[in-house]
């Protein structure tokens, strides 16, 4: 940071350092504001291509829907794109799939980058840090986690900020364990991955991911029902309570996250009775869970129920969900970047 | 009585020679001593009357145990011996270089030490052929150690630089993203995380 910057900075009075979450689902930007508090900006990634004629371009712009124009089709951008499909029984597009950039999405790139342009702004002073997450190594699929991370690094960099990569279970810790001292299990459920972190005083002891979230729940859902994904994330995501479903759709719904639940904890505890070198925790330790599949109703309790089933090898406290589940990946990014500028 | 051979090859592996006189030197006047038979024969003894004791194993399934341990056992031995030959011949190969050397700088400096004119362009060789023996060494050391599981290479620490792979995502493309609100929510601030956090690392 040069001495003009340094100065500028003492005169807005808002600490420096931002944090970005780049789901599967969504992107949420962190920043903390003049209040004490944090703001968090949150767009989907997802969009819908649609045919460019002047008409369609017209009736974008009144009703303030964002679009890019890309290959001469007209490419509606974020939460729009997910309203439009379902209208229309379509599927959006995703850039993204189990947590890591898509190769079946490659030309989506200029989309992506507009959308963090958008949600994470210009950089305050040149060089701000800007920490973002990447998920860990999976255990069920052989994924590219560098080449990922390299991505979102050259395009975050490029636009002003200095990158840093950290884990997106690690931040869940960074969020919501420091009453613990930031000990204890950080779990994102996010739409393509969940992704686990132990921690011991904020150090990751052991960090996995599985690829299963949100989409892997919605996949199976419109694959029983015979409906489109993005009509079973709609059912998901209308405010249901999967400990009393309702329809048969609801059902589904909740028969799927209670799989996905038990595998998670399944694969934590199987993780942690083979890893080495692994701290044995003398007190209870707590889990936080946080992302945006954990929002649905019912979670935390089902989390429990399953939890209850297994043996679990390690003494646990309070299991909880965070307040707010959606955006603590960002806020924990959030944490390490303001550290990272002290 | 394979056992006891098998002993005996595991006590060799494993114990040092030693001769008399270095006893002495080492200050022992009387030493205590055992046969190997009577080792593996207490080994024997032992384990059976800890089985039998136990009485939670078949006399049958004992004897399959027995020999399962001793294929295991000799199958070990082997791998062991194999490895302190590799080790052996890569020492061997290391001295049989070291006196070369050692031979080839007394002969330069027998050389520097004789007709002045002739030691310029011995010299010269010699660096050459030391060089070489250098390589031949570096290369001998480096299959060894892929044999014996390690590697030479080294990761770099620059990370890999993909920027190359995404030119298309700088294109300036046309869009209302500009003039477009996006939704933003209000949270708690992370004041007291950044306090504990400075706390854990030693920070006021």
């Amino acid at each position: 940071m040069t001495k003009q910057d340094k100065k500028e900075h003492t005169e807005t009075q808002v600490a420096l350092g931002k944090g970005l979450d780049v789901g599967t689902a969504n992107f949420a930007a962190a920043v903390q504001n003049e209040d004490g508090g944090i703001t968090v900006t949150v767009e989907r990634n997802a969009f819908l291509d649609i045919p460019s004629d002047v008409y369609s371009k017209n009736m974008l712009v009144k009703l303030k829907v964002p679009y890019v124009v890309h290959n001469n089709r007209l490419v509606v951008i974020g939460e729009a794109a997910f309203e439009l499909a379902n209208v229309f029984g379509r599927e959006t597009r995703r850039p993204m799939r189990d947590g890591l950039i898509s190769p079946n999405e490659q030309d989506a790139l200029p989309m992506m980058k507009m959308i963090i342009t958008k949600i994470l702004g210009e950089p305050r002073v040149s060089g701000e840090n800007c920490y973002f997450c990447v998920p860990a190594p999976s255990l069920d699929v052989d994924n590219n986690v560098d080449y990922h991370r390299g991505l979102f690094e050259s395009v975050i960099n490029k636009m002003g900020y200095r990158a840093h990569a950290v884990n997106e279970a690690h931040a869940v810790v960074f969020a919501e364990l420091a009453e613990q001292d930031f000990t204890g299990i950080g779990l994102s459920f996010g739409g393509g991955m969940a992704n686990a972190c132990i921690c011991y005083k904020s150090i990751p002891c052991l960090s996995f991911s599985v690829a299963r979230g949100g989409d892997w729940i919605d996949k199976n859902v419109a694959n029983v029902l015979g409906c489109p994904r993005s009509k079973a994330t709609h059912i998901k995501e209308r405010g249901i309570d999967i400990r009393d479903p309702k329809s048969r759709e609801e059902e589904a719904v909740a028969i799927y996250y209670r799989s996905l639940i038990n595998y998670v904890l399944q694969n934590i505890k199987t993780r942690f009775e083979s890893g080495q070198n692994m701290p044995s925790f003398t007190t209870p330790i707590d889990i936080a869970c946080a992302g945006g599949t954990s929002l649905v109703g019912g979670f935390i309790e089902v989390f429990r129920d399953e939890f209850a089933k297994i043996d679990f090898p390690l003494p646990v406290g309070r299991i909880f969900r965070s307040e707010e589940a959606l955006t603590a990946v960002a806020k924990g990014c959030l944490v390490a970047a303001a550290i990272g500028e002290s | 009585m394979e056992s006891v051979n098998d002993v005996k090859q595991a006590l060799s592996a494993r114990s040092r020679t030693a001769t008399l006189d270095e006893l002495r030197n080492e200050g022992r006047k009387r030493v205590r001593l055992i046969r190997a038979e009577h080792v593996a024969s207490m080994i024997t003894e032992a384990v059976n009357a800890a089985v039998e004791q136990s009485g939670l194993v078949d006399p049958e399934e004992v004897k399959k145990l027995v020999d399962k341990s001793r294929q295991e056992f000799r199958s070990i031995l082997r791998e062991r011996e194999q490895e302190a030959q590799e080790t052996n011949e890569a020492q061997e190969q290391l001295e049989a270089r070291d006196r070369e050397i050692a031979e080839l700088k007394k002969r330069l400096e027998q050389m520097s030490g004789g007709k002045a004119g002739a030691s310029v362009p011995v010299s010269g060789d010699l660096s050459a052929v030391l060089a070489k023996i250098e390589g031949s060494i570096n290369d001998r050391l480096e299959k060894i150690g892929k044999k014996m599981g390690v590697s030479a290479a080294v990761e770099s620490d620059t990370p890999v630089d993909f920027s190359g792979l995404f030119k298309e995502a700088d294109k300036k493309l046309e869009s209302n993203m500009e003039n477009i609100e996006v939704k933003k929510t209000e949270g708690g601030g992370i004041a007291a995380n950044l306090a504990r956090l400075k706390k854990l690392k030693g920070g006021s």
